[in-house]
C-alpha cells in the first residue's frame, strides 16, 4: 500500500489543498502546517538539519503560538522563584520537563539549539526521563526567552519544581554504583587470594605466605563490608528501630558473623577465613538491588504525576474585565477564570458562559467530549474544545476532583496486599534458622571440644548461609528484570514478579487501552448511488472545518488530495458544519441537522449524516479502533488460564461492541470507586487480579490490584500507581512478561530447593566437624554458580517477535472504510 | 616467592587506581546517562557555531 503524503516534519497526514514547502539540506520538503514550517526553517537555520538524517521517529507537531503568553508568565519573579535555582553569580538552573522528545535525535537537536543560544552555559538532556538540565546567565537571557527557543524548534517545555527530589535520586544511583564497584573489585581480589590459599593447602604452603594472603584477603575485603554493604545494616537498624525482622536483618547479621570470625580467625592465625565469600555475597545481593533500583528510576523518571494535568497559570478576570495571568496556586474560591480554546481547566468550578464542549477523558475515560451548559460543573484537568469560557472557581488545590483520584490511588495502595511480605517471611525463617542452627553447633562443640566449637560454627554458617537462600532470588530477579526491560515492559517494584505470576484475572480499561486513543470511521453508507470515493471527499472537506473528534475521524479516512474550493462555511457547535461547493449547500453532522425535515431511514438517525437540499448523500459512523494487538494479547492471557475482563467508565453500547469482538465479559460505566469495588469482590472470590489501564480514572484501580500495569502513554498519575509500566503500547507484552514471570518463580524454587538439598547433606557433616575448610568454600562457590547458571536460562528462548522500532513504517492514522452493511 | 612482595603491593595500588578513578567518574557525571552520548559519534561535523539571526 503506498504511504498517503505525509509531512516531513511531524509524520501528520497532509491536508489536502494546502501547499506549505520547506527547503531542507538542499531538498524541497512538504509541511503539514505553518507550525512544522517554522520549526524545519528554524532547525534548516540554525545549521542543524541532520536531525532529520538521526532521529528515527517524527517530530511532535509543533504547539500554536499561543504558549508565547504562558511563556512570558515566567518572567513574574513569584511565579518563576520555585523554579529557578541560584548557583551563585548569575548563573541559574533550571530543570525542563519536555513533552514531544521522542529519541535520541530530539535530545541532539534541543542539546545544540539551546545551547547556541546567547547565555547558555551548558544544556543536559535525558531523552528516558524527558528532562533537560540547563545552565544560564541571568544577564544574557531569562527563562521565557529559552521556552521560546525549545517552542520555536517544536518542543514544549514545562519548568520542575523536582530539584531536591532529582538531586536525591542522583545521589543514590551514584553511591549505588559506587559500592556495587567496591564490592565488585573487593570480590574479585579476595577470590584470587583465596584461591592461592585453597592451592597452597593442597601444595604444602608455607604458613607465613598463608598468612599474608590471609591479611591481604581482610584488607581488601574491609571496604566491601564497611562501605559497600552499609545499606544492609542500615536497613536492618532501621528495621530493628521498627520492630519488624525484615531481609536486611539476618542478611545483616551473616555478613557481620562471617566477617567478625574470619578476622579473628586471621588475627589468631589458626582455622579458616572466608574473605572470598563474604566479598561476592554482598556484591551479588548489590548488584540485584542496583539493576532493580535501575528500573525504578526509569520508570519514575516518566513519571511525574498531575504535573502535566494541571496549567501553571490561570488567567483572572478582574473586576473591571481585564485579565491577570496568575500562578495556580494564587487562585480564590469565587474567582473568575477565563479559560481558552484547547486550554486545560485549572480548578474545579462552575460554567460562566453559554455553552462549551469539553474533553474529560483524563477522568472519566470517556472518549467522547461532553457539552456542558451555564451553571454545569466543570473538573480541573479537562481540555477545552471550543471557547473562550469564563469559570468560576469552587473548589481549589487538594479539594479539587482530581486530588481525590490522587487521594484515593493513596488508600488503594495502602490497602492492597503484601504478597513480598510472605517471601520476605520465608527467607527471614530460612536464614533463622541457620542461625539458630550454627548457634546449636557452636553450643554442642563448646562442651565436647572448644578449641573446634568456633571453626565448625562458621563453616555451618558459611556452607548454607549466603549462597542458599541470598542468591537464588536476586539472581533470578534480576535476570527477569532485563529479559523484561529488553522487550519494553518496565517493572517498578520488583514483587511485581510474583504478583505477574500468579495472578488469575486481568481486568483491562477499554478507552486508549484495548482502543486508541482517537476515533476512526467504521462504516460508510451512501445513498442514491453515491460513489464511496465522491461522498467521502465531499465529507472530509467540510469535516476539515471543524475540530470536532469525529470530525477529524472523517477527515483522517480520506487520503485525497486534490482541493475541493468552496464558500460561506459556517459551524454549528455541537450540530456540524456547512458549506458552498460548486453552487450547492452541503451539511455534515448530526442527522436533524443534515437532513433537517427530509425523509430519511430510521437506522441512520444516530449517524453522522452527508446531505445537501434535496437530502441525504451518504452516512457514516465512526467508532473507536481495538488497538492491532489487542486480539492477541487477550487470547494469548486466556490461553494462559486468565480470565480476562474489561471495566470500563464508557458508555455500556460502546462497551458492548468492543467487548464483543474480543469476546469477554465486560461491565460499563464505572466510576473509579465503582471499579475497585468491582476489584474487591473478584479478590474476596479469591482471584489475584492483574489491572491494565492508561487513563486517571485507572489509577486507584491499578494502585489497588494484585498488580498495576500502565502504558507509558498513559497519564503520569496511572504510571505512578503502577507496578509495571509497558513501553510503546504493545499488548501482547503482557502473557510475555507473565511467562517469565512464571519461569522466574520456577526457577527461584528449583535454586532453593537445590540449595537445601545442598544444606541437608553439607551441614550436618560440617557441624560435625568433617567438611575441611577449602571444601566448604568450594562447595559455597559451586552451588553460587549453579544458581547464577540457571538464573541464566530465563528469557533465554524467545516466544515473542522482537518489538518494532517506533512508528516511521505505521502510516499516520487512515482508517479504510468497510463495505456498508 | 618473594616476588610476591613487589606483585601484590603493585597490583594492590593499581587497584586503588582504578577505584579512584571510577568514583571520580561517576562523581562527574559520567554514568548518569548512558542512551545519549551513544548518538554523538554519529554527527560528523561541530556545528556549534551554528549563525543566530
Amino acid at each position: 500500500m503506498a504511504r498517503p503524503p505525509s509531512c516531513w516534519h511531524c509524520g501528520e497526514a497532509l491536508t489536502e489543498g494546502v501547499v506549505i514547502h520547506v527547503q531542507v539540506a538542499g531538498a524541497t520538503r512538504p509541511m503539514c502546517c505553518q507550525g512544522c514550517r517554522a520549526a524545519a526553517e528554524w532547525i534548516e537555520q540554525l545549521g542543524l538539519s541532520d536531525y532529520y538524517a538521526l532521529r528515527t521517529a517524527p517530530a511532535q507537531t509543533p504547539a500554536p503560538e499561543a504558549d508565547n503568553a504562558a511563556h512570558d508568565s515566567w518572567q513574574r519573579a513569584e511565579n518563576a522563584r520555585h523554579v529557578i535555582r541560584d548557583l551563585g553569580g548569575d548563573r541559574r538552573e533550571t530543570l525542563l520537563l519536555v513533552e514531544g522528545v521522542r529519541c535520541t535525535a530530539c535530545v541532539w537537536l534541543i542539546e545544540r539549539s539551546l545551547g547556541a543560544m546567547p547565555g547558555v552555559e551548558s544544556v543536559q538532556v535525558n531523552a528516558v526521563a524527558q528532562r533537560a538540565r540547563v545552565i544560564w546567565r541571568e544577564t544574557a537571557t531569562s527563562l521565557p526567552q529559552l521556552l521560546r527557543g525549545l517552542a520555536r524548534t517544536g518542543y514544549r517545555a514545562l519548568p520542575l519544581d523536582a530539584h531536591g527530589l532529582d538531586d536525591l535520586r542522583r545521589r543514590e544511583s551514584r553511591d549505588a554504583l559506587k559500592r556495587l564497584l567496591v564490592a565488585g573489585f573487593g570480590a574479585m581480589q579476595a577470590m584470587m587470594y583465596a584461591t592461592a590459599i585453597y592451592l597452597g593447602a593442597a601444595a604444602a604452603l608455607d604458613a607465613s605466605t598463608r598468612d599474608l594472603l590471609r591479611w591481604l584477603g581482610l584488607l581488601v575485603a574491609t571496604p566491601v563490608v564497611l562501605y559497600s554493604a552499609r545499606p544492609f545494616f542500615a536497613g536492618a537498624w532501621r528495621s530493628l528501630e521498627t520492630r519488624r525482622v525484615g531481609m536486611d536483618v539476618p542478611v545483616a547479621l551473616a555478613i557481620a558473623a562471617v566477617y567478625a570470625a574470619s578476622v579473628i580467625e586471621a588475627v589468631r592465625g589458626g582455622g579458616e577465613v572466608y574473605f572470598d565469600s563474604i566479598s561476592m555475597f554482598v556484591f551479588f545481593l548489590l548488584a540485584g538491588r542496583y539493576l532493580e533500583m535501575r528500573a525504578r528510576h526509569r520508570a519514575r523518571d516518566l513519571t511525574d504525576a498531575l504535573a502535566r494535568l494541571t496549567p501553571p497559570f490561570a488567567d483572572r478576570q478582574r473586576e473591571d474585565g481585564t485579565l491577570q495571568r496568575v500562578g495556580i496556586h494564587e487562585l480564590r474560591v469565587g474567582d473568575c477564570v477565563r479559560v481558552a480554546e484547547g486550554g486545560i481547566v485549572p480548578a474545579d468550578g462552575v460554567l460562566l458562559s453559554e455553552r462549551c464542549r469539553v474533553d474529560e477523558a483524563l477522568l472519566s475515560g470517556e472518549s467522547a467530549p461532553v457539552t456542558k451548559r451555564s451553571g454545569e460543573p466543570l473538573i480541573a484537568g479537562s481540555v477545552l474544545e471550543n471557547g473562550p469560557i469564563l469559570v468560576r472557581i469552587e473548589r481549589t488545590g487538594a479539594d479539587t476532583t482530581l486530588a481525590g483520584i490522587a487521594a484515593l490511588v493513596g488508600r488503594a495502595a495502602a490497602e492492597r496486599p503484601r504478597l513480598q511480605m510472605a517471601g520476605e517471611l520465608a527467607a527471614g525463617r530460612f536464614v533463622t534458622r541457620v542461625l539458630a542452627l550454627t548457634a546449636l553447633t557452636a553450643a554442642i562443640w563448646a562442651v565436647v571440644d572448644p578449641a573446634r566449637a568456633f571453626s565448625a560454627a562458621i563453616a555451618v554458617l558459611v556452607i548454607s548461609c549466603p549462597c542458599a537462600f541470598a542468591l537464588a532470588v536476586p539472581a533470578a530477579l534480576t535476570r527477569a528484570l532485563g529479559a523484561l526491560a529488553r522487550r519494553g515492559v518496565l517493572v517498578v517494584k520488583p514483587d511485581a514478579i510474583q504478583a505477574l505470576a500468579e495472578c488469575t484475572h486481568a481486568i483491562f480499561d477499554k478507552t486508549g487501552t484495548l482502543t486508541e486513543t482517537t476515533l476512526s470511521l467504521a462504516d460508510l453508507h451512501t445513498f442514491d448511488g453515491v460513489s464511496r470515493h465522491e461522498a467521502l471527499r465531499m465529507a472530509a472537506t467540510l469535516a476539515r472545518q471543524s475540530r470536532h473528534p469525529v470530525a477529524r475521524a472523517i477527515a483522517a479516512a480520506d487520503p485525497g488530495i486534490e482541493g475541493v474550493a468552496m464558500s460561506d462555511v459556517a459551524t454549528y457547535s455541537g450540530l456540524g458544519v456547512s458549506a458552498k461547493i460548486a453552487g450547492r449547500v452541503f451539511r455534515l453532522g448530526r442527522s436533524d441537522f443534515a437532513v433537517a425535515g427530509k425523509p430519511l431511514a430510521h437506522e441512520y438517525e444516530d449517524a453522522v449524516l452527508l446531505a445537501d437540499d434535496d437530502g441525504p448523500i451518504a452516512a457514516f459512523r465512526v467508532s473507536e479502533r481495538l488497538r492491532h494487538d489487542a486480539c492477541a494479547a487477550i487470547d494469548a492471557l486466556r490461553a494462559q488460564g486468565v480470565t480476562v475482563l474489561i471495566a470500563s467508565g464508557d458508555a455500556p453500547s460502546k462497551v458492548a461492541s468492543i467487548a464483543a469482538r474480543l469476546n469477554v465479559a465486560w461491565r460499563a460505566r464505572l466510576l473509579p470507586a465503582d471499579k475497585l469495588a468491582w476489584l474487591k469482590e473478584l479478590r474476596a472470590q479469591g482471584a489475584r487480579v492483574l489491572a491494565v489501564g492508561d487513563g486517571v480514572n485507572d489509577a486507584p484501580v491499578l494502585a489497588g490490584a494484585d498488580l498495576g500495569v500502565a502504558l507509558a502513554e498513559g497519564s503520569e498519575l496511572t504510571q505512578a500507581s503502577s507496578d509495571i509500566v509497558l513501553k510503546g503500547t504493545r499488548l501482547d507484552t503482557i502473557a510475555y512478561a507473565r511467562d517469565i514471570a512464571q519461569r522466574t518463580l520456577a526457577i527461584v524454587r528449583q535454586n532453593q530447593r537445590w540449595a537445601l538439598y545442598y544444606n541437608f547433606s553439607a551441614v550436618p557433616l560440617a557441624a560435625l566437624g568433617f567438611v575441611p575448610p577449602w571444601l566448604a568454600a568450594l562447595g559455597m562457590s559451586l552451588s553460587s554458580l549453579g544458581v547464577i547458571l540457571n538464573a541464566l536460562r530465563i528469557g533465554r528462548d524467545s516466544a515473542l517477535r522482537p518489538a518494532s522500532p517506533a512508528s516511521l513504517e505505521q502510516a499516520p492514522a487512515v482508517a479504510c472504510p468497510r463495505p456498508a452493511a | 616467592m618473594n616476588i610476591l612482595l613487589l606483585l601484590i603491593p603493585l597490583s594492590l595500588l593499581f587497584l586503588a587506581g582504578a577505584v579512584w578513578v571510577f568514583f571520580w567518574a561517576v562523581d562527574n557525571g559520567q554514568f548518569d546517562d548512558l542512551e545519549t552520548p551513544g548518538l554523538q559519534p554519529l554527527d560528523d561535523s561541530d556545528k556549534r557555531e551554528a549563525p543566530l539571526p
